[in-house]
């Protein structure tokens, strides 16, 4: 056989006489994108990937079929080529009626692998659970205790009847996991390169947890006696007991992080010097300023924030400081978690009546539902529709607040009708304390040098978390559009842990969310499952935990969580780590949803009774049709109908084929996507 | 598997196609056609017995018989209603036709009527072009066709048949 | 005294086969010896049906529009009364139809007895495969179709001889001349005319090249929708046999070959050469990759070459009459005629056989007659739906294989289908890619999810549901399968939209920003008003209103109630005061 030579994408490449100029490019280092190739089967040509453009040939040719010639000057990669692999690619997608990953991971922030590892906790091995949620977030037991759930919101077990309880499963395995055999993950081998975090929340702490298993030299600073940021200044005990958190922080200490608290950034030590000593320097701190009302009186002694008011009970709690004096009456303003925590925390300090006053009604307070139910049962008045006018005082210390009354008017922007005042309208509530519980901001006071938005929050990068400053980056609650949930911070202390890695190696690689294939909800048939509750999950009576901070929730039985976690859909692919198609997917930026139309939606099927097949995602290459026939010589799958409509399914007369086909699988293997699947 | 699985066809009715075709190379598509010229249409064992019989696995035969619009698996109506769908016969007006067969039949393009009596078929082309539009009952032509004439053609058929 | 009546396909849905019955009865009454004959199709499709008379002196007397009730006055002109049938008699204006035309490959259409192989022998027939047995090697026959000029008709314009050659170069011992008689276009009917007519030109033609490629198997693949053509075919090769021309040492040379037919099973795509391949086969007809090229490896794997039904059918006169007469006729670019069903809004359709370099201006207005009704000419469609819309704007472009593809179109297999201005470019569009998606094979993505991607955003543009943007998107798509399709049917499969976007963009934009379907047809696009000055208050059109959509009292005008509408146009036809407008 003798050499020739052609030129692919401007490299001198040789081939044997005769071949293929797909294989022949790929023995020379340069893939070809393809789907429906394979060695073992005859050249197909369906999938139109692998087109090229050939000099002196007008059309585009396929690469699996054309044969390179001497001196062929081959493009894979022109415009032209791009363009049409794109839409092939769209198209397909258009038409391929799968999950690669399921929603509730999607809706995580952190993009936590919920389906993998509430399968794990199904089969009872919390270990791999842990293991499979620490690849995301490194604080399980205590954010699988505190996190308003995403997850749980798109999970669509909804459908069925309702949600599956993958916060409650998360913490349950976490904390088994603290219990024995905990899981730690190895760091690399030292890099020598240092990385100074800013705050130790959870941002924080994801970062470090992440750069340390890089093999990175990293040390936390916080102007706090303890780690937790938030986590622990933020959020009362009887929701997250503070061992727990305290346990986890250890681990994190294990991988290798350093911290250094009680340094005040700007007090301690200049945030220059922190910077010039580091190879990378993060900030993350939280937003730790309760925001104003802006109401006459504020300034009246008895007037505090909600964070602040919190800070100080869990510092009470902890032994480092007294307890905040509340009186009587309180009265919080705010619907949102934070209010909430405010006043089962003022319940819990004794205080005989603890009203919640908000400008709209229940239906539109942003507290999570559960957080609302649990301040009623604790006794917590709720006073809707009503607005703080004024904060009335005598000698300077409060007395009562005036309160306006508010009705509902037209929607706004985001849909919530917005509340209008009643003129002339107003009411009076006696009151000791008034905690201000209506949004929290940041303080940078210290962190001099970068830049800010109208906000008055740290300008990052939402691909690559970089800021003004070169090497310093800035994650979570400080950045962008401040406040926000734990777990949001911490997928973005996540995404950031990996850029900052390869800025730390030399060549910076921002972050790309990888396009992913959903199905759509009215594509699914709910009715095939059957119903079954989810499960409860146990608290203590409101009249015994209204007066300790210790935690609510009570354990889940063991079996109660096994079967909570079986009644979980499986949406996302068996395939999505192996799946040709969904990587050939990612080499170009695609929008399929450009050509949404009628997707072909079938029914998974188990008539080969080893092989589930699912044909809502074929994309017809037809391998699996072409190894039956020509590798396996069995024939039992074929083409039926013809076009769009084209399915690929088995056909058998007698039970023999059946048989014969148990011990084959060479189709599942071929699959370059979800649609077939082994069963095990 | 469609509703007439469990109808039992006398396949031996077969025997004199698969002997003249015996042994010939990419008979296949025409044994079917001979086939469906018996039955009518192409049952589930029709085509599980012409796969024995012509080596083909069932699921090629199946995969071919699907491709070609020729085929039924269900049989037929008593009047099969061919509405011509070619050019002419577009720009002259057969999409309204389609529209009216639809609301005088309650079917679409290959469905038969619940009773059995008309099945309806969109055809590419009838080459009856200079009479556009055209359907075809039966094989016998009717052009130059309008919703009006088409729901009193329908409408006699029926009438036609309640009388018998 | 002679009679023949036609009786193609066309002419038999017309009612040739009463009318031939009716007049024999009437002959058999006389007691007239004289005997109907049988002929195909003279192409005049808007006269059937057609009757030939030929008086004692030769003399041709044409009738038209024949019913059977004309029977009685045809049988007295056969016995002499020629007057009797005069008011049947075609008008010189039609007669210009065929005047104006040149006919080869439709020489013998609808003149002889397509049932008899002397009818055929009678006027040349069988002397070319004659000629060419005793004094012509198969490597003088492909000169002789280089010297012509003679492109496929098929479509795609490929020198025949050069695939004939091909085939010819390509070592076996077995070779396939194949016929494509899978006249899918939606719109032609040349091919199936040409079988019914004079099936034997077509034996001939694909005989010459099977002694030309060295092929010892004829294979003619037709349509499962024209039973009258295979019928007629199985009659001629029959004939064929019986008198030497088909089998073993054909005419006593050491030629051999034999002929069968296929039947097709209803699928346009196997109109593409390697799903025929595979449909004779037995299999699903989904094209294969090429190369190789079916004159290396076709049927069986063996060297193969498929021609059409039309261009066989000018190879027996090629040879008769030399390469160069037919080279002589049309341009440098496209040499010898072309035949065209012409179809659509237009006045005198059927199927006109030109010389290519006549204008399409010659052939709607000269031939045709121009558009019915006196409605103005809007466009013509060529090519079907691989072809493309040409405007009024280019009327006068020269049917050629090249100027007629520089305007987006394609010479295609000869449909030619005449649009007036009540005809919606967009409803084209969609009409043609309704048809490529329903006939696409499925196998590549960008055709088979591509071209259905296509028609959703037709539908929803003629729906009245487009969105800004959707011009666009239908571009991007058009490029893509252009570009990606595996086969040469979805690689044509954008044109239809690509040149009715590319000529009618502001109808496009009409319907998608207005929301107005400009040639009034797309349904869900049109408001019915009643003029209420106009309205005398008859109630005809309330009566007849098929969703009582219509409200109004005896003498008061009416009101259409919008909602209810389901835009049939039934009204606007009933009423006889003008006064329902569409917008």
């Amino acid at each position: 056989m003798s050499k020739i030579k052609f030129t692919l994408n401007g490299k001198e490449c040789f081939a044997e006489e005769g071949e293929f100029l797909l294989g022949a490019a790929q023995k020379n280092g340069i893939e070809i994108p393809n789907l429906c190739n394979h060695p073992s089967v005859k050249i197909y040509g369906a999938c139109g990937l692998c087109t090229v453009e050939v000099a002196g040939v007008p059309k585009l040719l396929r690469a699996c079929s054309t044969k390179v010639t001497d001196g062929m000057v081959v493009n894979s990669e022109t415009d032209r080529v791009k363009h049409s692999r794109k839409v092939a690619l769209e198209l397909l997608m258009s038409d391929h009626d799968g999950d690669c990953v399921g929603p509730c991971s999607l809706n995580c922030p952190a993009g936590t692998d919920c389906q993998g590892y509430v399968k794990a906790i199904a089969g009872g091995d919390y270990h791999r659970a842990v293991e499979i949620i620490k690849d995301k977030l490194p604080l399980p037991a205590s954010i699988g205790r505190i996190c308003p759930h995403p997850c749980e919101k798109k999970c669509r077990r909804q459908y069925v009847e309702s949600p599956i309880s993958i916060a409650a499963l998360k913490a349950f395995a976490a904390d088994r996991d603290l219990e024995e055999n905990t899981y730690a993950a190895v760091p690399a081998e030292s890099t020598g390169k240092k990385v100074s975090i800013i705050g130790g929340g959870p941002a924080g702490l994801t970062a470090a947890y992440y750069l340390a298993l890089k093999g990175h030299a990293v040390t936390v600073y916080d102007a706090m006696p303890k780690m937790g940021g938030m986590l622990r200044y933020g959020i009362p005990a009887y929701r997250l007991p503070k061992s727990v958190l305290d346990a986890e922080i250890k681990l994190i200490g294990d991988a290798g992080v350093e911290y250094k608290n009680n340094v005040k950034i700007g007090r301690d030590v200049s945030f220059e010097e922190i910077k010039d000593s580091s190879d990378a320097t993060i900030i993350a701190v939280g937003a730790w300023k309760s925001s104003s009302m802006r109401v006459a009186g504020e300034e009246l002694d008895g007037v505090v924030g909600g964070i602040d008011f919190l800070r100080q009970v869990s510092l009470y709690n902890s032994g480092e400081g007294d307890a905040p004096v509340i009186g009587d009456r309180v009265v919080i303003c705010g619907g949102g978690n934070t209010a909430m925590d405010a006043c089962r925390t003022a319940v819990r300090l004794g205080a005989k009546e603890v009203s919640v006053v908000y400008r709209r009604t229940r239906a539109e307070m942003p507290a999570e539902i559960e957080e609302i139910e649990e301040a009623e049962e604790e006794g917590v008045i709720f006073r809707f529709l009503r607005n703080p006018a004024e904060f009335v005082g005598e000698n300077g210390k409060l007395t009562a607040v005036k309160l306006q009354v508010m009705e509902l008017g037209e929607p706004d922007a985001s849909g919530r009708r917005s509340p209008v005042a009643v003129e002339g309208c107003f009411e009076t509530l006696e009151a000791d304390t008034v905690i201000e519980a209506i949004g929290q901001s940041l303080d940078f006071t210290g962190i001099n040098g970068l830049e800010y938005n109208r906000r008055g929050n740290i300008v990052a990068d939402e691909a690559s978390f970089a800021t003004s400053i070169e090497g310093v980056f800035a994650i979570g609650d400080a950045t962008n559009r401040g406040a926000g949930i734990a777990i949001a911070a911490i997928g973005e202390a996540n995404r950031a842990a990996a850029v900052i890695d390869s800025f730390l190696n030399g060549q910076m690689v921002s972050y790309k969310a990888p396009f992913v294939s959903e199905r759509r909800l009215d594509n699914i048939d709910f009715s095939v499952y059957n119903k079954k509750d989810r499960v409860s999950i146990p608290k203590r009576s409101a009249e015994i935990r209204r007066n300790d901070f210790d935690a609510v929730n009570l354990e889940l039985c063991e079996d109660a969580v096994k079967s909570e976690a079986a009644r979980c859909l499986e949406c996302g692919c068996h395939d999505y780590s192996d799946c040709r198609l969904i990587k050939t997917a990612n080499l170009l930026p695609i929008e399929p949803a450009r050509f949404d139309g009628k997707k072909n939606v079938h029914k998974t099927e188990q008539r080969l009774v080893s092989i589930e097949r699912n044909n809502s995602k074929c994309i017809l290459c037809s391998l699996c049709v072409r190894t039956c026939n020509e590798v396996a010589k069995k024939s039992i799958l074929g083409l039926v109908g013809r076009g769009f409509d084209t399915v690929i399914k088995p056909e058998f007369h007698n039970d023999e084929i059946i048989v014969g086909c148990r011990d084959c699988h060479l189709c599942v293997d071929v699959c370059p996507t979800g649609a077939l699947k082994l069963l095990k | 598997m469609n509703k007439n699985a469990n109808i039992q066809n006398d396949l031996t009715m077969l025997d004199p196609i698969f002997e003249r075709y015996a042994g010939q190379f990419g008979s296949l598509i025409t044994i079917l056609q001979e086939a469906q010229d018996i039955y009518g249409y192409l049952p589930d064992d029709v085509l599980a017995c012409i796969a024995e019989h012509t080596g083909n696995s069932p699921a090629h035969v199946r995969g071919v018989a699907t491709f070609y619009t020729q085929f039924r698996f269900t049989p037929a109506g008593k009047y099969l209603i061919q509405l011509c769908k070619g050019t002419a016969c577009h720009v002259n007006g057969a999409e309204r036709l389609a529209t009216s067969l639809r609301e005088l039949l309650g079917i679409g393009d290959g469905e038969t009527t619940e009773d059995g009596l008309f099945s309806l078929n969109f055809v590419a082309c009838l080459g009856c072009c200079s009479l556009s539009p055209v359907i075809m009952i039966n094989g016998e032509a009717y052009g130059s066709m309008t919703p009006a004439k088409l729901s009193v053609l329908i409408a006699d058929i029926k009438a036609k048949e309640l009388q018998n | 005294m002679k009679i023949v009546i036609g009786q193609g396909s066309c002419g038999l849905a017309a009612g040739a086969g009463k009318v031939f019955d009716a007049v024999s009865e009437e002959l058999k009454k006389l007691n007239s010896d004289i005997v109907p004959g049988v002929v195909g199709c003279i192409g005049m499709c808007y006269l059937e049906p057609i009757v030939d008379i030929y008086d004692d002196n030769g003399a041709l007397h044409r009738l038209v529009c024949v019913k059977p009730t004309d029977a009685p006055s045809i049988a007295a002109a056969l016995c002499g009364d020629l007057d009797a049938v005069k008011s049947l008699e075609i008008s010189p204006e039609d007669s210009s139809f065929l005047e104006k035309q040149y006919r080869i490959a439709l020489r013998n259409c609808g003149i002889i007895d397509p049932c008899s192989i002397d009818a055929y022998i009678s006027v040349g027939g069988y002397s070319s495969i004659t000629k060419i047995l005793s004094s012509m090697t198969p490597e003088a026959v492909i000169d002789e179709i280089k010297t012509s000029g003679l492109a496929g008709r098929g479509g795609a314009g490929f020198p025949t001889w050069f695939k004939w050659n091909a085939a010819r170069q390509s070592v076996s011992d077995h070779k396939y001349m194949i016929c494509n008689a899978d006249e899918g276009d939606p719109g032609a009917f040349m091919d199936r005319a040409v079988i019914e007519s004079d099936p034997h030109s077509l034996i001939e033609g694909m005989l010459i090249g099977a002694y030309a490629i060295g092929a010892e198997e004829m294979i003619v693949y037709v349509r499962a929708e024209y039973p009258l053509a295979v019928i007629r075919l199985k009659e001629a090769i029959k004939q064929a046999r019986e008198r030497g021309y088909l089998g073993k040492n054909i005419l006593g040379s050491s030629f051999s070959c034999d002929m069968r037919i296929k039947m097709g099973a209803g699928a346009f795509v196997c109109g593409e050469e390697t799903a025929l391949i595979e449909s004779l086969e037995g299999n699903r007809g989904m094209p294969r990759l090429k190369p190789p090229f079916p004159a290396q490896s076709g049927y069986k794997s063996e060297p193969s070459n498929i021609n059409n039904v039309e261009t066989f059918a000018n190879i027996a006169w090629i040879i008769q009459n030399g390469g160069e007469k037919f080279a002589a006729l049309g341009t440098p670019d496209s040499r010898g005629t072309k035949v065209f069903a012409l179809t659509g809004k237009i006045k005198r359709g059927g199927l006109v056989e030109v010389p290519m370099g006549m204008t399409l201006r010659d052939v709607i207005f000269d031939i045709g007659g121009g558009l019915r009704d006196g409605r103005e000419f809007k466009a013509v469609q060529l090519g079907g739906p691989s072809g493309g819309c040409i405007p009024a704007s280019l009327i006068d472009t020269v049917i050629d294989y090249k100027k007629l593809g520089a305007t987006g179109a394609i010479m295609g297999s000869g449909g030619m289908v005449v649009m007036d201005e009540g005809t919606c470019m967009v409803g084209m569009a969609k009409f043609f890619l309704d048809f490529t998606a329903k006939e696409s094979c499925g196998k590549c993505v960008h055709c088979r999810i591509g071209t259905k991607r296509m028609q959703e955003i037709l539908t929803r543009i003629v729906e009245g549901n487009g969105r800004e943007g959707d011009i666009d998107l239908l571009l991007e798509l058009c490029t893509a399968i252009k570009d990606g399709a595996l086969c040469g049917l979805g690689q044509t499969a954008p044109n239809p939209v690509l040149t009715t976007i590319k000529y009618f963009r502001d109808e496009y934009e009409a319907h998608i920003n207005d929301k107005k379907c400009p040639a009034h047809e797309c349904a869900a696009l049109l408001t019915y008003k009643i003029d209420a000055d106009k309205c005398r208050g008859c109630t005809l059109c309330a009566k007849n209103c098929p969703v009582e959509a219509i409200n109004g009292q005896l003498k008061a005008a009416h009101t259409i109630d919008t909602e209810k509408c389901i835009r049939c146009g039934q009204c606007v036809k009933l009423c006889k005061f003008g006064a329902i407008s569409i917008e």
